[in-house]
Formats: C-alpha cells, sequence, structure tokens
C-alpha cells in the first residue's frame, strides 16, 4: 500500500510540475499578447484539472489555490478582469507559491499560502464589485458613487493589513525563482518498444554467440555468463518499465457502467480488486476495448432490473467485479457479476436458430462449451438491438483479441448467482516462453501458455476415428494431429483426400514412438505430433513481415542462436483449421482459412 | 539553363541495370531496387504458401521472405542443384523488402534509354493480370528482360491468398 500511496504522489507531483511550467509559459504569453484568448483558455483548464488531482490527493493548498487561480482565469476569460502590470506580478507570485506547494510535497516543508491567496480573492472580489458596478451604474446612474464607496472602502482598508502580514513571510520564500526539474521523466510508448526490441536484438546476439562458443570447450559458458546475467537483467528492466499498474485502466470503467446503467435504468456498481496489478502496458492497450464489451455486456446481459432482483432475494443494487492478478507467468482478469447469470438453454436455442451448432451436437456440449458460443460472431441472446448490446458484435471482439495475444477466455456461470468471465493474459507481449520442437527438419515454437503437456506415445494407442485420430491420455480423450500433415496440406493441395489427417500415420512404423505435445485453447484440446521435442525457451516474438505477413499458422517469428528463423505457431488459429476440417465431416469439403 | 541540363539527362540518361541469370534467360532490375547480394542464408519453410516461397531467412538481423523466381517463372532450373541459388538478391521497396535466389553473382551494366523497348508486345503468363515486365533490354548480342519484382510478388502474393482461402473448393 505505501509502495503504491508513493507511486501515486510521484505521478501527481510529476504531472502538477508539469501543468506548472506549462501555467508560467502561458502566462508569459498572455503577458505579451492579452487579446491571447486560447491561452486563458488553456490557462483555465489547466488549473481545473490540477484543482481536481491536488483535491482527489488531499493536498488541500495545492487544490485551493488552484481552485482560485481557476475562478481568476476565468474571469479574464469572460472579458471580466483585464490584467495590468501589477495583477501580472501578484498571478506570478501565486504560481510561484503553486510551484512549491507542489515542490513541498516531496520534502514535506510547509509553504505558506494563505496570504497570496486572499490576495487573489481580493483581486477576484475587486473584479467581480466593479463589474457589479458597471451594471449598476448602466442602471442608477446617480447611486453608483455611494455605493461603490461603501463597498470598496472595507476591502481596500481591511486587506492590506493582513496581506502585509503574511507576504512578508512569502517574501522569504518568493526570492529568487528556482528552476526546478521533475524526478520523472515522460517517455513515448514508440520510444519503449523501440528499446525493447534492441533489447531482442541484443538477447537473440548473445544466444548466438554463445551457441557458438558452445562448441569450443567448457570454459564458455562461464566466460559468458556475466555477459548472459547483464542482458537478461537489462531485458527485465526494460520489460519493467513498460509496466504499467492496471487501475490506471480499470479506473475508467466507473464511467463506462455508470453510463451503460444509466441507459439500461439499472443501478450498478463496480468494484475493483488488485488494481495494483501490474501488466504490459501494450497489454492493457489492446484489452481496454474487450473489457469495455464484457463490461457492458455485464449491465446489459447479467444484472437484472432491481425490481427482479429484490424479487430474487438479491440487493436491488447489482455488483460487478473487475479484479486483477498475478498467477505465475499471466495475469488473469475477472469479471464477474452478481446477475442472473448465462441462460444456457436459451443459448443454444440462439446458436441453433443461427447455424452455429448443429442439432446433433446440441445436445452433446457442455455447459463450458455453451458459454464459449456467446464469444462467436453475430451471436446475441437479446431479441432487441439497443445502445448497449444485442448487435452480437463486441464478444467476438474480445475473442479476437484474445487470440491475438495469446490469451485464454474461460467463462462460469451460475443460475441466479452471476457469471465470471476470466482472461488469462500474457503479462508481457515482448518474451514469451516457449517450446521448441523439430518437424520436417524445422524448428518451430509453441507458446507455452497453449502447452498443456508433452506425452510420448506408440502408434498402436493411436486409434483412427472419422477422418482423424484419438489416443486416450490421462483418461481423457485427445484428438491427434500430425501437425505435417496440417502444412502438408497446402501444398498438396491437388492431392487431397478424406484421410488427410490420417496419412502422415499410415506412413509411420507400426512400433515407432511420438513425441507428442497436447495443446489445448478454448476447450479444444490436441496432441500435434512432432519429430522431436528439442527445448524450452524464453523467445523475442517478432511479427511476419510483407509479404508473407497473411500466413494464418504462424503468428511470428523468432532468430534462434544458429541465426537460423524460428517460427512461432499460432495455435488458436491451427486448432480452428483443423476443427473446421473435421467438424465438416468431410476433409474436402469447401472450407476457409479465414 | 536549367531546362539545357533536363534536356541533357533525358536524351543521355543511362539506366543502372542489375543482370542475373534465371534459367537460361537474362534479367534485370533497376539498380534502385536492389540493396545487398548476399550468399543465401539457412532459409526456413513456411507453410501455407506457394511453392516458389522459398521461406524466410535472416539476414543481418531482419527476416525476410525468400522467392525462388526460376521457380515462379516455370523456367527449367539449371542441372547442377548443388552450386544453385547460392547467393540472394536482396530487394527493398518502401514497404517490403525481399530476397531473390540467384545462382551467381549479378553484373551491373550500364545501358542506354533508348536501348529499352518498352512497348513490346508481350504474351503474358494467361493467369497474370498485370504486367510485371516493364521491357526488354538489347544490349549488343544480349536480350535482358527488364522486370518489376514488386509487381511479380504483390500480384503473387494477393493471388495466392485467395487460393489459400478457397483451397480445394
Amino acid at each position: 500500500m505505501q509502495d503504491k500511496d508513493g507511486e501515486y504522489k510521484e505521478i501527481f507531483v510529476a504531472e502538477a510540475l508539469e501543468n506548472y511550467s506549462e501555467i508560467n509559459r502561458l502566462l508569459t504569453q498572455i503577458e505579451k499578447r492579452p487579446d491571447d484568448l486560447s491561452s486563458v483558455n488553456a490557462l483555465f483548464r489547466i488549473t481545473h484539472t490540477l484543482k481536481g488531482n491536488a483535491a482527489g490527493m488531499g493536498f488541500t493548498g495545492i487544490a485551493e489555490l488552484s481552485h482560485i487561480l481557476e475562478d481568476l482565469f476565468a474571469e479574464v476569460r469572460d472579458g471580466k478582469i483585464l490584467l495590468d502590470t501589477q495583477q501580472f506580478a501578484t498571478l506570478y507570485k501565486a504560481i510561484d507559491v503553486l510551484g512549491n506547494l507542489i515542490n513541498a510535497i516531496k520534502d514535506g516543508t510547509e509553504v505558506k499560502y494563505k496570504g497570496i491567496k486572499t490576495k487573489l480573492e481580493v483581486l477576484l472580489k475587486r473584479s467581480k464589485e466593479v463589474s457589479e458596478k458597471a451594471t449598476a451604474s448602466i442602471n442608477r446612474q446617480d447611486d453608483s458613487t455611494i455605493s461603490t464607496d461603501t463597498t470598496i472602502d472595507p476591502l481596500t482598508s481591511t486587506n492590506p493589513i493582513d496581506l502585509l502580514a503574511e507576504d512578508a513571510d512569502d517574501v522569504i520564500q518568493d526570492e529568487e525563482t528556482k528552476v526546478s526539474f521533475s524526478d520523472l521523466v515522460q517517455v513515448p510508448v514508440r520510444k519503449l518498444d523501440n528499446l525493447l526490441n534492441l533489447v531482442g536484438e541484443l538477447i537473440i546476439e548473445k544466444d548466438r554467440i554463445l551457441a557458438s562458443q558452445l562448441g569450443n570447450g567448457l570454459n564458455a559458458s562461464n566466460e559468458y555468463a556475466r555477459l548472459s546475467r547483464i542482458s537478461s537483467d537489462l531485458q527485465y528492466s526494460v520489460m519493467d518499465v513498460r509496466l504499467v499498474q492496471v487501475g490506471f485502466l480499470f479506473n475508467k470503467f466507473h464511467r463506462v457502467v455508470r453510463d451503460a446503467a444509466a441507459i439500461e435504468h439499472k443501478n450498478v456498481v463496480l468494484k475493483l480488486i488488485g488494481t495494483d496489478t501490474e501488466i504490459d502496458r501494450n497489454v492493457l492497450q489492446v484489452i481496454s476495448d474487450s473489457l469495455i464489451h464484457l463490461i457492458r455486456n455485464c449491465v446489459g446481459h447479467g444484472i437484472e432490473q432491481a425490481d427482479e432482483r429484490v424479487a430474487n432475494g438479491k440487493p436491488a443494487e447489482g455488483t460487478i467485479w473487475l479484479g486483477a492478478r498475478i498467477d505465475t507467468d499471466a495475469v488473469i482478469v475477472e469479471i464477474r457479476d452478481d446477475g442472473k447469470g448465462l441462460d444456457f438453454e436459451r443459448i443454444k436455442k440462439k446458436a441453433l436458430t443461427q447455424g452455429l451448432i448443429k442439432a446433433e451436437e446440441a445436445d452433446k456440449l457442455s455447459q463450458d462449451e455453451l458459454s464459449l458460443l456467446i464469444f462467436e460472431p453475430g451471436f446475441s441472446t437479446m431479441d432487441n438491438v439497443n445502445a448497449i448490446s444485442g448487435r452480437g458484435v463486441g464478444m467476438d471482439v474480445v475473442k479476437r483479441t484474445m487470440n491475438s495475444i495469446g490469451g485464454i477466455i474461460k467463462i462460469a456461470s451460475e443460475p441466479g448467482q452471476g457469471t465470471t468471465v476470466q482472461l488469462t493474459l500474457p503479462s508481457s507481449m515482448a518474451v514469451k516462453s516457449c517450446l521448441l520442437l523439430e518437424l520436417s527438419n524445422e524448428t518451430y515454437a509453441i507458446p507455452l501458455a497453449y502447452t498443456e503437456s508433452v506425452i510420448s506415445l506408440y502408434k498402436s494407442n493411436i486409434h483412427k476415428a472419422g477422418g482423424g485420430l484419438v489416443a486416450t491420455h490421462l483418461g481423457k480423450n485427445i484428438a491427434i494431429v500430425f501437425l505435417k500433415d496440417v502444412f502438408d496440406q497446402r501444398t498438396e493441395r491437388s492431392a487431397i483426400h478424406a484421410n488427410l489427417l490420417q496419412s502422415s500415420f499410415d506412413q509411420i512404423h507400426p512400433e515407432e514412438k511420438l513425441d507428442i505435445v497436447v495443446v489445448s485453447f478454448s476447450n479444444r484440446v490436441v496432441g500435434f505430433v512432432v519429430d522431436k521435442l528439442l527445448q524450452q525457451k524464453e523467445i523475442v516474438e517478432k511479427p511476419l513481415v510483407k509479404p508473407v505477413d497473411k500466413i494464418k499458422f504462424i503468428s511470428g517469428v523468432t532468430i534462434l542462436g544458429s541465426g537460423n528463423v524460428c517460427l512461432v505457431l499460432n495455435v488458436p488459429h491451427l486448432l480452428n483449421f483443423i476443427f473446421s476440417l473435421t467438424a465438416n465431416g468431410k476433409v474436402s469439403k469447401n472450407f476457409t482459412l479465414n | 539553363m536549367e531546362e539545357k541540363k533536363a534536356n541533357n539527362n533525358t536524351d543521355h540518361r543511362m539506366l543502372q541495370i542489375v543482370v542475373f541469370k534465371l534459367g537460361n534467360e537474362e534479367y534485370g532490375l533497376h539498380i534502385d531496387q536492389i540493396k545487398e547480394v548476399v550468399i543465401t542464408p539457412v532459409i526456413t519453410k513456411m507453410p501455407q504458401t506457394p511453392d516458389y516461397l522459398k521461406g524466410v531467412a535472416n539476414i543481418r538481423g531482419n527476416v525476410i521472405a525468400i522467392f525462388d523466381l526460376e521457380e515462379r517463372f516455370g523456367l527449367i532450373k539449371n542441372a547442377s542443384t548443388e552450386s544453385a541459388h547460392k547467393y540472394t538478391l536482396v530487394v527493398e521497396s518502401e514497404d517490403v523488402k525481399l530476397g531473390l535466389l540467384v545462382n551467381e553473382v549479378p553484373n551491373t551494366i550500364s545501358v542506354n534509354r533508348s536501348d529499352l523497348d518498352e512497348s513490346v508486345g508481350i504474351i503474358n503468363d494467361t493467369n497474370t493480370e498485370s504486367n510485371y515486365i516493364r521491357g526488354i533490354i538489347r544490349s549488343g548480342d544480349r536480350l535482358i528482360i527488364l522486370i518489376d519484382i514488386f509487381k511479380v510478388i504483390d500480384q503473387e502474393m494477393t493471388q495466392s491468398t485467395r487460393k489459400t482461402a478457397s483451397v480445394a473448393a
């Protein structure tokens, strides 16, 4: 907790200092060109933000001072105050005090600001009097002299006294203008990406050197131990820089929930859990849209109307929990609501009418499989389209996003109790733990996020079933696919035959022992038969380059220690491909890769 | 003054052409499209690609796609496959970088612009839509086919994507 507060404070100070220097810049600009309305507007905005932030953090001094400044700039903006040299002096002084206040957060020194605040208040009040006077003078020219005398007199007579008293204190601190620097640096993400790319290349180069030295004797690995350590430290430092707290994103969802609930006329409250969990900034950016869809979905479909909730013995106000936690290599984001839960019968019915599933398989599908149907494109259980939900877009966006970053979706739903959507996200998109394997003399990598286990089976353990192969492992039946067959399918397009996925199986020796990597994605489990399992390795994945960037089986490439290119398998797509083959009964029936 | 200079340029502009052999024919690329010539690195095969796309390779830290134009153009391969494809010609445009396999180090020649015949009626591949042949260069006894490599690849990739999408349909 302490750390988190400290970090927020640090960020606030950095932002406030930035605001402070911006105010200074704009103010000098206005001094030169008093008619520059856009600068005045900017000043008004900045002081307004500063006020809000400071109030939120509990820095009353800054909040009060920027509040009065905001008011003042509002008057200037509306043309009620014309700033003269003297008033500029006061403003500069006020802003210096503001700067001191901000800096004081760091070292905890006390800064007097009441004096300058009063002075600004006087300025403000006087301008109001003047404008009032102006209006008054139009209305009643005769009385104007008297009224101004009476109102201004007490001001001018009382205020200078306490102003003088406090001014004396202020002067000591304001003697010289200091140039101060923030302890935080703002860096564009683009530069960070670039840095990470370079580190990635360094790692690849390191691997290459290590690999080339390996043959030269036993000392080699010792020699390069330091290089290895430094480069991996560097890598993790850069990755650490890119980590941000999920809270920054999560906090924005209060508004999303509020707006969605307002449209649906529901009472919904959002509770955040684990906001200090850290995740790669790019991952956070990529999933933000998905989270919006999921949360709107909770409000639209999950949470019931207040009267319905009360009738079911639930509090009238629905709750959505948005939580995050670290789970070894991954970050798990959970969206939970206490609404009515998924209506599996309805999903089944809708999926049937929309042709997503066939009648004969409908009854066989488990609840898990049914719940994943809501992520299919075009699927919606809503009969009416409204602003938030019912269009059938949205959930498939979530699925696509998860596919693209190697995330995993799980849904658990309890009728009447609510629904939990669990997203397992990689904590960093830069480095992936992968299993390297050999296939037809090429090296491929499978992200560990998808691999369940590695097994070896004899040919006799594997049986032909339908157009594919199955084997029993640990009491579970899993589909077995020779990865080679899938890849060959493209090259031998003229000779596609019904038992494509069995062709390698037919060719191998009856007593051959097969290495199998069991992968799973969205409830689909497949064992890939590979030629050879190599090793587990952290890789830096690079995107595919033109003109091969459309290839769906491969999600990216990495360069191995040998300097050779290694392809990273796109498991979600491979599984989709395989199941689209088998789902159509015959291999050679129309199917698309997309 | 400037006009004169421009005139001079068009009159005597020499074309710098990089010439390489494919099959028994000589093909040429404009030198602006060439980045470098390297010894062919280890090529990693890509699934879901046409045969003439040999795969991807690491050239100076960049992963680029490697093409075999002999296979693409359907030219008879040299009998000695041992020494074949020893070099890779790296070509680069604004948004794509790729490698072409060649059998020997290409040479560069300067030809007069007037030697380039752009208007020849060439019988195109029946299944290609746009013409990637920019013209024929006559240089002494030699006949060099000047091609626009990015047109070849562009066309091919869009076609093969379409094919992949409707495999066995």
